[in-house]
């Protein structure tokens, strides 16, 4: 491969996939917005955004006033805008389908919010912390999200992140090419100016303790460590050269913008949406050939179809119907891996260097030495994120994958403002 | 709720403090108690009752119509409808309530007599009711009686006689509605003025045909086959209102009397728009038909956040500030021109501004048919830049380089040259563009 080729590749990798709307072409997608009157799309929010009410201030030539309405519900809305599965979601009961498709949601939150930067309009003010100290554990978009709602209810909030990058997720995993880092980053920072504090390569457990932090003030805690230990088949060959994971696939891609040996004949194992963030990759970085082994069916797959149409239209091959039975090679290195039907009795047998397993996540076994709360036998925290977020220690709540085992952002999102919500409860009520 | 108020939009209206301008005009929209109250609990500022009269009209169906260009519906909207149609005791009791129920907001009472009694009752009536403002409608072009209506607005002698009847009824302001069905309004709204009216409402509808019925061989809407000229509004009607309120403020006589301003206004924008002409109250009611009541929110939200932004403590800091800039055209300076500028990353090659440009302008592009580029050709443009109105990408031709023209430009075998410009030199955007 040529450096050239390499080099566009990495354009590829790094580039946003869908162009955005500029105030012209914002304003067609608005005007076909019929401003239903119960706007359904604005009653299937995890998170609560109203988009009935910002593309209205669209269509009304009041862009500020739509971006501060997606942000003052969620201070990840640009974010949100990107990765969002809008077809299940706000676009789904859209009226205007019934005259062709629906209105492009996720597109115009996106162009709000990137008028809002491009104007350097501010929605949210700062407010001043006079209240009690909180901490974050772990920094994706259920902490982030938790920290800037207590922020701007006059709380004290520090972020703890055991890596070297604020954003969870959004900073180890989601591809480039649907959330560029330099969102995360200026969402971050935007939280970051609501008063928020962020302390980087802390792993809370380890380098400090929560005992350490209540010794420091802290009155109450959240816990969305997330989940970063992958799941992984116990089949012959996985100790070989070649043999990776999505955590560490997508982890080390993001961060050092690409630069990566994707390998160039790459099979991913799994069906859902972290697949396809790792076959996106694998392609994207220049993979010759990619492929997914499935064990279920395409209809089956937990994968969004939209997401699954993409990876099909980067020319990415699908494997259905098949378990990984042995991943073969030679002199230590991956050659090929052989699967057997799921429900029948055919074999498969497709060559490659590089094998990642995307089947899934659980949190890491040192979930356990963050605190004492209740843990499930999947390592994940017992606590009810759909109410309160509490753990049955009394100042310590969690949320987001590390509760759930494996959400959507916006969901994180919703979790987000809930604790924020029952945080706020416990300490004016109980803590004093 | 998450649209918020960013600046004060209070506005002191003939001598009511109005917590906003944005008010219903008098109209459909404005008819009952109930309408009025979801417009005020919206957040409007106040209402324009819908005019009351001392008769019940018989209105026709079908009444409306609306023009539309390329896909975009209500460009511009025609309706046939005359005073209200509630029994007048019915609408008295619903000012009463309104005034009751939302006393700090602002309750304005259209009415229409038929002869000068009927002013000075209605007048007293409306304002026993509770009225904090009467604005006399002088203006609607589709009424079927004589002596009211728009033909009223056109003549002084009828103005003069209704003003001074209505003032008889009353101690309120009264504010008098104009019609554009006339070249100057400067004259109607000095005789209103001078028979001692407070303040002018500008425009009234525009009398006008939306469409013929190629098969019935009739205008639209279509009565039983038959149709009738009768009042446009809506978008298509906001530049007619604008140069109306220009021309009024700018009137040596009229410039210090209050404007409520309408026509066509629909968004924040809009609204800036006639406060920079200095109006202190502003009407709507066929954005309102379209859309609803709602549409005051994104009025409130983007205007306070405009205002917060200039750093505009008040409606009265920009009202009025753009009359200077509005000049005669022999006025405008004419030693320039300015060079439209092409992108060529964002350009498309659809060469529409090549076709404007040859068949409307100065056959100043020029297509490249191999490679389906376009080019300016100095020589020929003379700036008039619409090439940049017609281009259908955003921020793909915007204005460019300025250049002073010759100074004996017409001399004859002058050797003068075109010099560029240096930044600043001249203030320019041309028009409104969208980045």
């Amino acid at each position: 491969m040529s450096n050239n080729v390499k080099q566009d590749a990495k354009q590829n990798y790094l580039c946003e996939e869908v162009p955005p709307f500029t105030i012209a072409t914002a304003m067609e997608e608005a005007s076909r917005c019929l401003l239903c009157l119960d706007a359904p799309c604005s009653q299937d929010c995890p998170a609560g955004t109203n988009p009935g009410d910002f593309i209205r201030a669209i269509r009304f030539r009041n862009f500020k006033g739509a971006a501060e309405i997606i942000r003052t519900n969620n201070v990840l809305g640009g974010i949100c805008a990107r990765v969002c599965p809008y077809e299940v979601l706000c676009e789904k009961g859209c009226s205007r389908t019934g005259i062709d498709k629906p209105i492009q949601i996720g597109r115009l939150q996106r162009f709000a919010t990137d008028y809002e930067k491009a104007s350097g309009f501010k929605p949210l003010k700062k407010v001043e912390a006079t209240k009690e100290k909180i901490a974050m554990i772990g920094s994706g978009p259920a902490s982030l999200t938790c920290a800037a709602e207590l922020a701007q209810k006059g709380y004290k909030v520090t972020i703890f992140e055991e890596k070297a990058k604020a954003g969870g997720v959004l900073s180890y995993g989601v591809v480039p090419a649907r959330l560029p880092q330099y969102i995360v980053d200026e969402e971050v920072a935007l939280i970051k100016d609501l008063g928020v504090e962020i302390v980087l390569n802390t792993k809370i457990g380890k380098d400090k303790t929560i005992k350490d932090l209540k010794a420091e003030g802290y009155k109450a805690f959240f816990i969305g460590a997330g989940i970063q230990a992958p799941k992984i088949l116990d089949i012959p060959g996985t100790d070989l050269d070649g043999v990776t994971n999505a955590v560490e696939y997508l982890g080390s891609a993001k961060p050092s913008n690409g630069d990566i040996e994707p390998g160039s004949k790459v099979v991913v194992i799994g069906g859902g949406d972290v697949a396809m963030d790792c076959a996106t990759t694998a392609r994207l970085l220049g993979s010759e050939k990619v492929m997914i082994l499935y064990r279920r069916t395409r209809e089956e797959a937990p994968a969004h179809k939209i997401e699954m149409n993409y990876v099909e239209s980067l020319g990415v091959h699908f494997h259905y119907g098949f378990t990984p039975a042995e991943i073969v090679g030679t002199n230590g290195k991956v050659t090929g891996i052989k699967g057997t039907g799921f429900r029948d009795g055919s074999t498969i047998h497709l060559e490659c260097d590089k094998v990642v397993f995307a089947i899934g996540q659980m949190p890491d076994a040192s979930v356990k030495d963050i605190s004492d709360v209740s843990i499930s036998p999947k390592n994940t925290i017992i606590a009810d994120e759909e109410t309160d977020c509490r753990t049955d220690i009394p100042y310590i709540f969690a949320g987001g994958d590390v509760v759930s085992g494996g959400k959507t952002v916006v969901q994180a999102v919703a979790v987000g403002k809930r604790a924020a919500d029952s945080i706020d409860t416990y300490i004016s009520k109980e803590a004093k | 709720m998450n649209k918020r108020k960013h600046a004060d939009l209070s506005v002191d209206f003939l001598g009511f403090k109005c917590e906003n301008p944005f008010f219903l005009s008098s109209s459909p929209v404005a008819a009952t108690y109930e309408m009025c109250s979801k417009f005020l609990e919206a957040g409007g500022g106040g209402v324009v009752f819908k005019t009351i009269g001392t008769y019940i009209p018989d209105e026709c169906s079908p009444r409306f119509d609306h023009v539309r260009k390329e896909g975009q519906p209500f460009l511009g909207f025609k309706n046939m409808e005359q005073i209200s149609d509630h029994p007048y005791k019915e609408n008295l009791y619903y000012l009463k309530k309104l005034k009751e129920d939302y006393p700090t907001k602002c309750l304005i009472v259209s009415i229409m007599g038929s002869n000068e009694e009927d002013w000075t009752r209605l007048a007293k009536d409306v304002t026993e009711a509770g009225a904090d403002i009467i604005e006399c409608n002088f203006s609607c072009p589709q009424m079927t009686q004589e002596n009211m209506g728009s033909d009223v607005g056109a003549s002084v002698d009828l103005i003069d006689a209704f003003t001074k009847a209505t003032l008889k009824g009353t101690n309120i302001p009264v504010m008098l509605k104009m019609t554009p069905n006339i070249e100057k309004m400067e004259v109607p709204a000095t005789a209103a003025i001078k028979a001692g009216g407070h303040a002018i409402a500008a425009i009234n509808t525009i009398k006008a045909i939306t469409h013929i019925d190629l098969d019935l061989m009739t205008a639209l809407p279509v009565v039983n086959g038959k149709s009738s000229i009768s009042g446009y509004s809506g978008a298509a009607a906001k530049p007619i209102a604008l140069r109306f309120i220009a021309n009024m403020k700018q009137d040596d006589y009229l410039k210090d009397i209050p404007i409520s301003g309408m026509g066509g206004i629909e968004t924040w924008e809009d609204c800036a728009e006639f406060i920079s002409l200095g109006c202190k109250n502003l009407q709507f009611t066929t954005s309102v038909m379209q859309y609803g009541y709602r549409i005051v929110e994104d009025m409130i939200s983007g205007l306070s956040i405009w205002m917060e932004e200039k750093g505009y403590k008040s409606i009265d800091d920009f009202c009025g500030k753009a009359l200077a800039n509005i000049v005669p055209a022999d006025n405008l300076e004419r030693d320039f021109k300015v060079y439209p500028k092409i992108d060529y990353d964002k350009c498309v090659s659809c060469g529409r501004c090549y076709i404007s440009c040859f068949d409307g302008a100065h056959q100043a592009i020029t297509w490249d048919v191999e490679n389906r580029k376009v080019e300016i050709d100095e020589d020929k443009c003379v700036g008039c830049q619409l090439c940049l109105h017609v281009c259908p990408v955003a921020n793909c031709i915007t204005p460019g380089k300025v250049v002073f023209k010759p100074k004996d430009q017409f001399g004859l075998g002058s050797e003068a040259k075109y010099v560029e410009a240096r930044s600043g030199d001249r203030n320019i955007t041309v028009g409104q563009y969208d980045e």
